[in-house]
């Protein structure tokens, strides 16, 4: 090898800025909304190591995540914030299983109280009402108060006589 | 003027309230025509416990032959959000399907071992997510035995040198209000023109126990055990061989299985032959409320529990 090609690849060798080690690691660190769950049995019991399934709402029938409770029966997963729709974990453990679904919106819980497992039951909060009877219910609010503030807002009978 | 005003803002008001009401809490499904369609196969599951025998809480090797069910007025639903059956509440739905009206009775017992579950009706629904299950169980009107049973199990119980011949009607009816199927895979999720199940799972180690999973275990707590009822049971030691086949000793017994009841020896073997009524007045207090409890704890989705309405 010539003396210039060597100096060449010496120079460019001294540009590393960082040193070059095998089995290196990186530990890097930052915030994220976590969905955490607790399956317990019916007297309270945690559901320790029990399976749990979470399903992404674009793909209801395909496990999106698979994991283990830990000793409190609890299950921490971080939804794909692009994915807005109802989340469903399932847990299951020696024959009892239950399945609750959650509310997510942009990785946030879209619903006032947060849903929790409960005994492997998992309280929703979920209104059954249809986005057309919400429709209808708040136009029925807004008619109210229409309806009462023309009804105050009349003139008086007896000045049009 | 003033009048005419208030009436047609209290018309108004009326209309909106009224249509907000409608459809909150149960609603029939009106299905349109040009709604997209998929079949929807109920088939209720007795599971290894019914179509491969299991060793009872207290010991017994159970077989069973024939475990009949009478089922009744079942219903799928699509709940938003899920059914929730630990909250004991009836079941809203924005969406329900009748798929049984009848009552029929079904063998869980029947197939053999390898048997999947039992096929009880396919039904042409809408597409979308079933996602709640209720069913009755309901008297069978038989006069052969156990008249109004619900549940009718004839099969045999063994542990050490001891055989019962084991006919068992209970007469429980009841209301199951379930949620989501849950298990290995999920069910309900009807899409056009595919066929998917929906599944009633029924749990007969609630009554008698599972060996495998230890004394201290939930289910062997509240299980009654089969001991109890072995001690109910008739004796005519002597009298029959246990190779004898069930049809020899019951006129309505079936023949057993192939592969099943097979005692290649001679020896004795005793009858319990019980229904409700006998059970509750034969058995301790304690014991039959347990073996009530017990029965009624038997309806599932998979591994889901049911709430139950009396």
């Amino acid at each position: 090898m010539k003396n210039w090609q060597i100096l060449l690849v010496v120079a460019l060798s001294s540009f590393r800025t960082e040193p070059l080690l095998a089995h290196g690691a990186k530990i890097q660190y930052g915030n994220t909304n976590a969905i955490i769950i607790r399956a317990t049995y019916d007297d309270g019991t945690p559901m320790k190591q029990a399976q749990a399934v979470v399903y992404a709402p674009n793909a209801p029938t395909v496990p999106w995540m698979k994991g283990i409770t830990d000793h409190k029966g609890q299950f921490t997963f971080i939804p794909d914030p692009s994915i807005s729709g109802n989340w469903d974990v399932k847990v299951r453990q020696s024959g009892h299983g239950s399945i609750v679904s959650i509310p997510i919106q942009k990785g946030l819980i879209a619903s006032k109280n947060k849903p929790e497992v409960a005994g492997v039951k998992l309280l929703t909060n979920n209104s059954d009402l249809t986005f057309l009877q919400k429709i209808i219910m708040a136009a029925a609010g807004v008619w109210g108060f229409l309806g009462t503030a023309l009804f105050f807002s009349r003139k008086p009978v007896n000045e049009k006589k | 003027m003033k009048y005419n005003f208030i009436k047609s803002n209290t018309i108004v008001f009326i209309f909106l309230f009224l249509a907000g009401c409608s459809g909150v809490g149960n609603t029939s499904s009106n299905t349109s025509v040009m709604e997209s369609q998929g079949t929807l196969s109920l088939v209720a599951n007795g599971e290894d416990f019914v179509r491969k025998g299991f060793t009872t809480k207290d010991g017994w090797q159970i077989n069973f032959e024939r475990v009949e069910v009478t089922l009744g007025e079942v219903t799928a639903y699509q709940v938003a959000g899920g059914f929730n059956p630990e909250k004991k509440s009836l079941i809203k739905s924005h969406k329900s399907i009748q798929l049984l009206s009848d009552s029929k009775t079904i063998d869980l017992a029947k197939g053999g071992e390898s048997a999947k579950s039992i096929l009880v009706k396919a039904t042409q629904v809408p597409a979308g997510f079933y996602n709640a299950l209720s069913w009755n169980m309901l008297p069978k009107m038989d006069s052969a035995f156990a008249d109004g049973r619900t549940i009718l199990l004839e099969g045999t119980a063994i542990k050490g040198d001891r055989r019962l011949n084991l006919l068992l009607g209970f007469n429980q009816p009841l209301k199951y209000l379930c949620g989501e199927f849950i298990g290995d895979s999920r069910k309900g999720m009807v899409k056009t023109s595919e066929n998917t199940e929906l599944e009633m799972t029924f749990h007969f180690d609630h009554i008698f126990g599972d060996q495998t999973v230890g004394a201290e275990a939930e289910i062997n707590q509240k299980a009654l055990g089969f001991e109890p009822l072995a001690n109910l049971a008739s004796s005519d030691r002597g009298r029959r061989s246990l190779a004898s086949p069930a049809s020899e000793r019951v006129p309505w017994a079936r023949q057993p299985r192939q592969g099943r009841s097979s005692f290649a020896r001679q020896g004795t073997s005793d009858n319990l032959k019980l229904g409700q009524q006998d059970l509750s007045q034969k058995l301790s207090l304690e014991a039959y409320q347990k073996l009530e409890n017990a029965i009624a704890g038997i309806g599932h989705v998979g591994e889901g529990h049911c709430s139950i309405v009396k």
